[in-house]
């Protein structure tokens, strides 16, 4: 593990640490067009060869390039020469062919494209330290307008090859994480019922992430033939734009940021003026999206750590982090890196975000089961149940039949009450009887004449329990008798365009309030058993009218 | 004999008059029925009330708001309740019984006869004393109260910081309430005996109590042998 992880830092810091075996910084190729064989010998005169290539369309050329070697330990040997270049070639080492990348056109056969990238073996014997010369015979069929460089780099040749494959490994490390956890949130967005965006931001993010590295390492994977060389940078190019692009759209939904259209709109602005104007310019494009990218994000964040969002520093400090890699490492690593970083704050943004809702859906079932508490509470109250027992008494010493009529009334309420405490919502009918019979025990109680009354009743639809008994205890606790010693209750279901109401009357006279009442309680307890059924998609008014007191539950179709 | 219910369960309140009633018997005996907070308030305003029997929860008024008022007045309260945890506080208060619902005969009887006999001391402990002062009800706390003295149709409280407050009930009322650490001594005097230094023999078989802020209080001749044996 240590082992592998120094090789690692060692890949990161490679190209400034290490002693190059060429010894030119850049060496400069010369070129002659033409076709002669004695143009690869190593002591032959190319003074008078230009530094640029002339128009060569389909015919062949020759360059050559004059390498000064250090010397080098035996342990780096065999030597191996990487040449980064456009075309098809022959490559001679001090005149000696040593390989060849892609097909020479000969006579009316076409030329068959090399790829960018090729490495070949040079033998030991032809690499002493000092002046050497790398001539190729090449032919640039497709593309000839395009003028790109030679470059040489020259290691040990299992290193040359092995080197970047060790990289790629880490990097599809990576990749497959990214992968991950795009299948992870692209599942939570399509099975969750309410579908945030911003999940689908990150899972796309996510995804675009494990494509940029795939395709940043795809030569790996694949031969690409130099004429398709660009299209894969320009892929890079668009997931990058993107990325740029939806980085600081999660941020501004992350962090409630007020003014999400213009930034969302100058970012964009920003970017394809950038694709614009640095067009063919691949590397440096990347790096100004990653730069601009950067920019946005902050002024998000810090906007979010002004508004005192949660997470707001960490993201800061992440950003922070992102921006020191994306400037002072290798570029490329740093920009995979500097993504990694960004995504990792974003994803702890998501397990702050998700152990808020796990605390408000706990939250959620406490109450659930405070409230169930609290109905099966209304029974065993001591207001209530003393009274009722204190009454009872009376009944059975008085009259022992009546007595067993108000028992049997009681039980029925009882009964009742218990098969619904469990539910959230029952049917209308179960909540009228369940009134019905507290009017009867009540009825008892008190020696007022209750009526109840109803019209319009849905029989299909629900209501959460106990909410209108709740109105009833109220409508008999604060109500003086009309004449004839009687009181009236009368509930109304209506529909209309969007919702559906039940409006609970009571026909009485209002008791005048003396103390502070310890009531309320009701209310709270009708309002938290709307909410957990209806959300906030629910109205409840209650007042008093000419004719005793009127209370009104509007329930809104979603 | 004038008493009055306060109860807003129609049945419970026939029951308390019926029982109440028997409970009498022949004396003559006006029992009042009021179903609401208000509706007693007024009738204490406006007729004299011997004994009260208050239910504490009524129309989802709090009887406890009033019960500061009702043990100040000059009447005994006797609570009948189902609100049976709110006992301690109320007998703080000074009520003369708690009855918890449901209750039967006996149970009522039980607070009734207190009333009847006010040698019956109350077990519980009473911790204030509800006196009204300019429309308010104010508590006292008894360990404030040195004595007091008899006025009348009223009772003076002389307390430990040497003010004076009335009392609307009468010495022998507030002598059932008050736990054994006040002492009569006199037709006149209740003492709390945690403020009593000496007995004083004077001449003349006069006697007396010095207390601790050096006042001396009178002591009946008949209570003389009583307080001597209790102190002793």
């Amino acid at each position: 593990m240590h082992h592998t992880l120094i090789v690692f830092l060692l890949l990161l810091f490679l190209p400034t640490g290490y002693v190059q075996v060429i010894e030119d910084e850049e060496p400069v190729p010369v070129y002659h067009t033409g076709d002669n064989i004695a143009w690869a010998a190593k002591g032959f005169n190319d003074k008078n060869w230009n530094t640029s290539r002339s128009e060569t369309d389909e015919g062949i050329f020759w360059s050559r390039t004059h390498l000064l070697l250090r010397p080098v330990d035996n342990n780096r040997r065999p030597l191996g020469l990487q040449i980064g270049s456009f075309g098809t070639f022959d490559v001679y080492w001090d005149g000696v062919l040593i390989g060849s990348n892609g097909v020479l056109p000969y006579g009316h056969r076409p030329e068959q494209p090399g790829t960018e990238c090729s490495i070949f073996i040079v033998p030991d014997s032809l690499t002493s330290p000092g002046a050497h010369i790398v001539a190729m015979r090449m032919s640039q069929a497709y593309l000839p307008d395009v003028h790109r460089s030679i470059g040489f780099k020259m290691e040990k040749y299992t290193s040359l090859l092995t080197l970047p494959l060790i990289t790629m490994s880490y990097m599809n490390l990576m990749a497959g994480a990214f992968l991950i956890a795009s299948l992870y949130y692209f599942f939570l967005y399509f099975n969750s019922k309410h579908r945030q965006v911003d999940i689908m931001i990150f899972a796309t993010i996510c995804l675009l992430f494990f494509c940029l590295l795939i395709m940043e390492y795809l030569k790996f994977h694949m031969v690409i033939p130099y004429p398709q060389f660009y299209i894969r940078l320009e892929i890079i190019g668009w997931l990058t734009f993107t990325i740029a692009l939806l980085i600081p759209w999660y941020f501004t939904i992350q962090f409630h940021f007020k003014w999400k259209l213009w930034l969302l709109g100058l970012l964009l602005g920003v970017l394809l003026g950038l694709y614009y104007f640095n067009y063919g310019n691949y590397d440096l494009t990347a790096k100004l999206y990653s730069l601009v990218m950067l920019i946005a994000s902050f002024m998000v964040v810090i906007n979010g750590i002004i508004q005192k969002e949660k997470g707001g520093y960490i993201v800061f400090i992440g950003l922070l982090a992102s921006a020191m890699v994306n400037e002072y490492l290798f570029y490329d690593y740093s920009l995979f890196i500097s993504f990694t970083l960004i995504v990792l704050c974003m994803l702890y943004l998501h397990a702050i975000r998700a152990s808020s809702i796990e605390s408000e859906h706990q939250e959620a079932l406490v109450l659930s089961s405070r409230l169930q508490l609290e109905l099966l509470k209304k029974n065993i109250q001591p207001h209530f149940l003393r009274n009722t027992l204190t009454s009872m008494m009376d009944w059975v010493e008085e009259s022992p039949k009546e007595g067993a009529r108000f028992i049997q009334a009681l039980s029925a309420e009882f009964d009742i009450m218990n098969s619904i405490s469990e539910q959230t919502l029952i049917p209308i009918r179960q909540e009228i009887e369940l009134c019905r019979q507290h009017l009867s025990v009540m009825e008892f109680r008190k020696e007022i004449r209750f009526e109840w009354k109803e019209y319009g009743i849905d029989d299909a639809q629900l209501i959460p329990p106990a909410v209108l008994h709740t109105l009833l205890e109220n409508g008999i606790t604060h109500s003086i008798p009309l004449q004839g010693n009687r009181i009236v209750f009368k509930l109304t279901y209506t529909t209309g365009p969007g919702y559906r109401q039940y409006v609970f009357d009571t026909f009485a006279e209002n008791r005048p309030v003396l103390t502070g009442r310890e009531g309320g309680n009701g209310f709270k307890y009708i309002r938290a058993r709307l909410t957990e059924s209806y959300g906030q998609n629910w109205t409840l008014h209650s007042a008093a009218t000419a004719a005793g007191w009127s209370s009104t539950i509007k329930i809104l179709d979603r | 004999m004038n008493i009055l219910i306060i109860e807003d369960e129609a049945r419970i309140a026939k029951r308390l008059q019926r029982m109440t009633a028997g409970f009498f018997g022949n004396k003559p005996t006006e029992i009042i029925i009021c179903d609401s907070l208000q509706k007693g308030l007024s009738h204490i305003s406006s007729k004299p009330v011997d004994l009260l029997l208050l239910d504490l929860n009524l129309n989802g008024d709090n009887g406890f708001e009033v019960l500061e008022l009702m043990v100040s007045a000059s009447f005994h309260t006797i609570i009948v309740s189902a609100n049976t945890d709110k006992a301690i506080t109320a007998f703080a208060y000074g009520v003369l019984d708690f009855v918890p619902k449901p209750f039967d005969q006996d149970r009522l009887f039980r607070a009734l006869g207190r009333f009847l006999a006010p040698a019956i001391k109350t077990h519980e402990d009473i911790k204030y004393l509800a006196v009204k002062t300019a429309g308010q009800v104010k508590l006292i706390s008894i360990t404030e109260v040195m004595y007091i003295k008899g006025a009348g149709i009223y009772t003076e409280l002389h307390l430990k910081n040497g003010r004076q407050e009335l009392h609307d009930k009468s010495l022998e009322l507030l002598e059932q309430l008050l736990p054994v650490s006040f002492q009569r001594i006199h037709r006149s005097y209740i003492v709390n005996m945690e403020y009593a230094e000496k007995i004083l023999v004077q001449p003349g078989s006069r006697y007396g109590v010095s207390l601790k802020n050096e006042e001396i209080l009178p002591v009946g001749r008949s209570k003389y042998k009583e307080l001597r044996n209790k102190t002793l």
